[in-house]
């Protein structure tokens, strides 16, 4: 999924101050937490009040998209929705907003959200981490299904360097060592000897920027 | 509410004088909060233990124990007032818990203008009230209560039934018909619109009842008989795909207009849980304060709290029971966690003073009235303080 948080309401009045007609679009696909009619919802509940308090009135309208990264669905699901409305909030990790904008050249639209990373979530521990970087040459069936390239502050394909302290990153006390959860896995699978394998540098075109399905 | 509250009342209590020592009250209570004394063989009630239920109060044989919420003299205090106000001789006494509206309850009984008399519990009724209102004229009485395994305080439910079963044997020989008072069961439920939900799976996860269950391919499927009704799920579902049968969101949103329209400002509306507060049945609260009961803390929901202020509250207050009191599995404490993200987004549009959530048990009824007094002092400083800018 795509971790995303919401932008501080501050900002996002400030980049639809100029617009009084405006569409909230949610996002029902991967973002996590889910951006969907509810967040919608609230938010355009938050801002109308924010509004009225500067004594500003803003018409909000809310709806969703199954997927908003996906042109098709966005353009369906959208496009009745367009009439009168002067600038689109989307809800919808970055590639959302860029979606609509490519829909409706002539409306402005508008992030309410920061992305951060292709993550995982633990919703015990109520909590959302990086696993992914979409390198686009995943040696995950080397490492033990833990990511270096993600986890390992330093990237390394054949680590440890040696710097980790009590199973921690040297960079950041807080985070595991990659390379410490990688072989303590691989140990446990009975796969040690994977470690004994070069890792050559990584081939950093496999990163594509258009691909066809 | 500006009241000075003098001595906290004692919502329930023993009254050793009149106390046979029977021990029947121990025996039902749900709670285990009352013991008999080994060496003087009294019998105690732990007040920390207690929930408050009734069904003490309507069992002692003695009439030894006193409780503060709907005793034997203010219900029929209540028949009194009510029977020439709604001028009906049709009773329908639902608990709380299971309480549909006016149109929910013509769906199950049939009638459409009654006396409408909603208590915690069905259970905390003593038997003398129900022949008390015969007695005042009143020809037919409907008990809605709550599915037995759905009973907030476990015995009530089933024990009503008993109890109903012997009343209308008795009313029978005394010439009054065999079904003098009816006794339904009714829970609320959760709904689903399957076109709507996005199967994300959060229901799934937060459910204390584990009702909710992922079909593959993508959806969702309830057990019902599982599901107790909180709500919970209702007010976090991110597709709005969910809802509860009787207490839909539209018919808060409507008792939030309503009351709002005739309130003064400052307005505070405060959103109960129904287990939390026991309001008395002449409720009077000051013309700035209206409050709405809802199932559990747990339906507390983002949009009526926003919509509240939307509608002119200047102050929204929640009233939840303490974890420990919590009926719905620690969905109290959930509900305060989302509450509190809510107000964290609210602080930044300058709202944040103006939500507050509080833990209330109502074994100690002044703990709320101390919540309402001190948010309200609050309320009215930020509104004066407003005036002046």
């Amino acid at each position: 999924m795509i971790v995303t948080s919401l932008k501080p309401l501050d900002e996002i009045l400030d980049s639809i101050s100029p617009y009084s007609k405006i569409l909230i679009a949610g996002c029902d696909g991967c973002t996590q937490p889910p951006r969907g009619l509810r967040e919608a919802k609230t938010l355009s509940q938050l801002l109308e009040l924010a509004g009225k308090l500067k004594g500003k009135d803003m018409q909000f309208k809310v709806t969703t998209v199954v997927k908003q990264c996906d042109s098709f669905l966005t353009a369906s699901a959208l496009k009745s929705q367009m009439d009168g409305v002067e600038a689109v909030l989307s809800l919808a990790c970055g590639a959302g907003p860029q979606t609509v904008a490519e829909i409706f050249p002539d409306i402005p639209v508008l992030p309410a959200q920061n992305s951060h990373f292709v993550g995982a979530e633990d919703r015990e521990g109520g909590i959302l981490e990086d696993r992914c970087s979409a390198c686009g040459d995943c040696i995950l069936a080397l490492t033990g299904g833990i990511c270096p390239v993600t986890r390992c502050a330093k990237g390394l394909l054949n680590g440890a360097c040696g710097g980790a302290r009590n199973g921690k990153c040297e960079m950041d006390p807080e985070r595991d060592c990659a390379w410490e959860l990688i072989y303590k896995r691989l140990e446990r699978l009975g796969k040690l000897d994977l470690l004994k394998e070069f890792r050559s540098p990584r081939n950093y075109q496999a990163k594509a920027w258009r691909l066809t399905p | 509410m500006s009241q000075q509250v003098a001595e906290p009342q004692v919502a329930v209590n023993i009254n050793e004088d009149y106390c046979s020592r029977c021990s029947i009250c121990r025996s039902l209570c749900p709670f285990e909060a009352i013991t008999k004394d080994a060496e003087s063989g009294k019998v105690v009630l732990d007040i920390e233990k207690c929930q408050v239920c009734g069904i003490c109060y309507s069992a002692c044989p003695a009439k030894a124990i006193d409780t503060i919420y709907y005793d034997y003299g203010s219900l029929l205090k209540y028949l009194k007032t009510a029977k020439p106000k709604y001028d009906s001789d049709t009773l329908v006494i639902m608990c709380k818990g299971s309480a549909p509206d006016s149109a929910g309850v013509e769906r199950l009984f049939g009638v459409s203008k009654f006396i409408p008399l909603s208590v915690p519990c069905v259970g905390r009724l003593p038997e003398e009230l129900l022949l008390q209102a015969i007695a005042m004229g009143i020809k037919k009485i409907y008990l809605l209560a709550c599915d037995e395994n759905y009973c907030r305080f476990d015995r009530g439910s089933s024990l009503t039934g008993r109890r109903i079963l012997a009343l209308n044997r008795l009313l029978e020989q005394l010439g009054y018909g065999r079904e003098a008072v009816t006794l339904k069961r009714n829970s609320l439920k959760v709904k689903v619109d399957k076109d709507l939900c996005i199967a994300c799976g959060n229901c799934v996860f937060y459910c204390p009842y584990h009702a909710p269950k992922l079909e593959s391919p993508g959806g969702i499927s309830f057990d019902l008989d599982a599901c107790r009704g909180c709500g919970l799920c209702v007010a976090i579902c991110p597709a709005i795909a969910l809802d509860l049968d009787n207490w839909e969101r539209e018919r808060i949103s409507t008792l939030i207009s309503q009351l709002l329209s005739e309130m003064r400002a400052p307005k505070i509306l405060v959103f109960r849980c129904q287990w939390a507060v026991f309001p008395p049945l002449d409720e009077e609260s000051s013309p700035n304060i209206r409050a709405i009961d809802l199932p559990c803390a747990g339906r507390v929901d983002a949009f009526h709290l926003l919509e509240a202020f939307q509608k002119g509250a200047d102050g929204v207050l929640i009233a939840a029971c303490p974890e420990e009191d919590c009926r719905q599995e620690g969905v109290s404490a959930k509900a305060q966690h989302w509450v509190e993200a809510l107000k964290q987004r609210l602080g930044q549009i300058g709202f944040g003073d103006r939500l507050h959530f509080c833990f209330v048990a109502r074994r100690h009824p002044e703990q709320m009235d101390k919540e309402l007094r001190q948010f309200g002092q609050k309320i009215e400083a930020i509104v004066s303080e407003r005036g002046r800018k």
